[in-house]
């Protein structure tokens, strides 16, 4: 039910358009299509199990491993996601952060998306058509990635040479540039905004290496996986204070 | 009877095992791919935000000029890992690295399979489905309930405060864990020093590269990387090549 009376368009009442029920509705669609599959894989993996020497009781073992081992990466998405939803609402962070892409990739997407329309990812200029086109190109480059699975997948199955023999060296530095790249790109130009931003991020920085430098010496995986949540924490409620205590320009 | 005919019936079974998880792989990974364009296709075609074709097509090049590159390079390098079965899945449920990858090693290990077999493909394969039922429940239960009614709750100023520095608190995280976890120093120091150029000279010299810089930073920085690359590195896998 929007209210199309006035400019809505010009609203910054995301969630008004971002919460809508066919929005759910699509998203609940997508958790249907992983639901499916894997009640199809299971079934056809029971079936042939006996041929792949692996008995039902290990079937079932994997199953229950691999549904242990996720509880505390999934908990830990799930803080990432909430810590999203004033951005994007509820069906989009659902699908986009929690399902296909990641924390990184999608709001990088939708960063880079609402600059091309003159704006910043949840500032004062970020309307509902700037959310909206920000939702449709990073559901476009999530479409890419599936794409390139559905077509690549076939492929290299046939064990297509020319995929499986592409100079290792090449595979190592290009794609790792092509992340730091994106990512510090993204990164440095936080740093020409306000001096909020710029504390923001850098606290940010400086807990994600905490976390990870207690992860490696006392060997505790889960502040790994949970250091992006907890950095996010930590720089959000700096940058809070920081907000309310005058540092901000008024806008 | 004989142990030609039961290799036979196994071959015949892992085949058809094959062809049902491809095809409906395929078909899953297909409706869900579709089910998500629908979703902002929605907003931008009847939601009445008065978004042009050209807003959209403008966005979704500068985000492509970004990520192209993995777009194809990522499916390449987890198939070997996962397997034809595995693809759909990971790519569809997300947070591989940081998730599948390790759900679907704790289960091989648990019932003593190696990567590689059979086994270990199928073992993954239940790992997966299990990771991501784990992921779908919380995902529903923690934020599309818990979540939704969270942000309720929270007074209006915080919620913009929040909005206005999630991208900075994110942001900064994300590149130490990158550089951490790819451990490419060369790399990391050419994308900086690309990044500052470009975003703090020439952008402010030419306005019009604004929109496409986060494109411009990936392609400089790949190519700078490539072409920077300690030569001693080709040596060695020059010489692993040939030994293998």
């Amino acid at each position: 039910m929007i209210t199309a009376t006035v400019p809505a368009a010009t609203s910054t009442d995301i969630l008004a358009v971002a919460n809508i029920p066919i929005l759910w509705i699509l998203a609940i669609g997508v958790f249907g299509a992983i639901i499916l599959q894997s009640v199809v894989y299971m079934r056809a993996a029971r079936k042939a199990g006996p041929a792949a020497d692996i008995s039902e009781a290990e079937l079932k073992t994997s199953f229950r491993a691999g549904a242990v081992a996720a509880i505390g990466p999934s908990l830990a998405v799930v803080l990432v996601s909430v810590a999203l939803l004033t951005l994007f609402g509820t069906p989009a962070v659902l699908v986009r952060i929690g399902l296909v892409g990641s924390a990184a990739t999608e709001s990088a997407s939708a960063s880079i998306a609402s600059g091309t329309m003159g704006a910043e990812l949840g500032g004062p200029d970020y309307t509902q058509s700037v959310f909206a086109v920000a939702f449709m190109a990073m559901s476009l480059s999530g479409a890419m990635w599936m794409l390139a699975t559905l077509i690549l997948t076939p492929l290299l199955r046939r064990g297509d040479s020319k995929l499986r023999h592409v100079n290792p060296a090449l595979m190592a530095i290009v794609p790792a540039a092509a992340l730091i790249g994106a990512f510090a790109s993204l990164g440095i130009a936080e740093l020409g905004k306000t001096p909020v931003h710029v504390l923001t991020v850098i606290v940010s920085a400086v807990v994600m290496g905490i976390c990870l430098l207690l992860a490696k010496k006392f060997s505790q995986a889960w502040l790994r996986e949970w250091g992006l949540g907890i950095a996010i924490l930590v720089g959000l409620f700096t940058a809070f204070l920081a907000h309310t205590s005058g540092m901000a320009p008024v806008a | 009877m004989s142990s030609t005919d039961t290799a036979l019936s196994r071959t015949a079974a892992i085949d058809e095992f094959d062809r049902t998880t491809s095809r409906w792989g395929q078909i899953t990974m297909g409706s869900a791919l579709l089910l998500s364009l629908a979703a902002p296709l929605y907003l931008v075609l009847f939601a009445d935000l008065g978004v042009t074709s050209g807003q959209v097509w403008t966005a979704f090049l500068a985000v492509g000029a970004a990520f192209f590159v993995l777009w194809i390079i990522e499916p390449i390098t987890y198939f070997p890992v996962l397997g034809p079965a595995g693809m759909y899945q990971a790519f569809m449920i997300g947070n591989i690295a940081n998730k599948l990858l390790p759900s679907a090693l704790v289960a091989q290990a648990t019932i003593g399979a190696k990567t590689g077999t059979k086994r270990g493909e199928f073992s993954a394969l239940m790992a997966i489905c299990g990771a991501a039922m784990v992921h779908v429940i919380s995902m529903l239960v923690f934020v599309g309930l818990l979540g939704t009614w969270l942000v309720s709750i929270v007074p209006a100023d915080v919620v913009d405060v929040a909005r206005l520095y999630i991208f900075p608190s994110i942001i900064g995280a994300v590149i130490v864990q990158l550089v951490v976890s790819l451990k490419q120093p060369r790399v990391t120091v050419i994308a900086v020093v690309v990044a500052a150029l470009v975003l703090f000279v020439l952008v402010p010299a030419v306005p019009a590269l604004a929109k496409p810089a986060t494109g411009i930073v990936v392609l400089l920085t790949a190519a700078l990387a490539w072409f920077l690359r300690p030569k001693t590195k080709d040596v060695d896998t020059t010489e692993t090549g040939s030994g293998a």
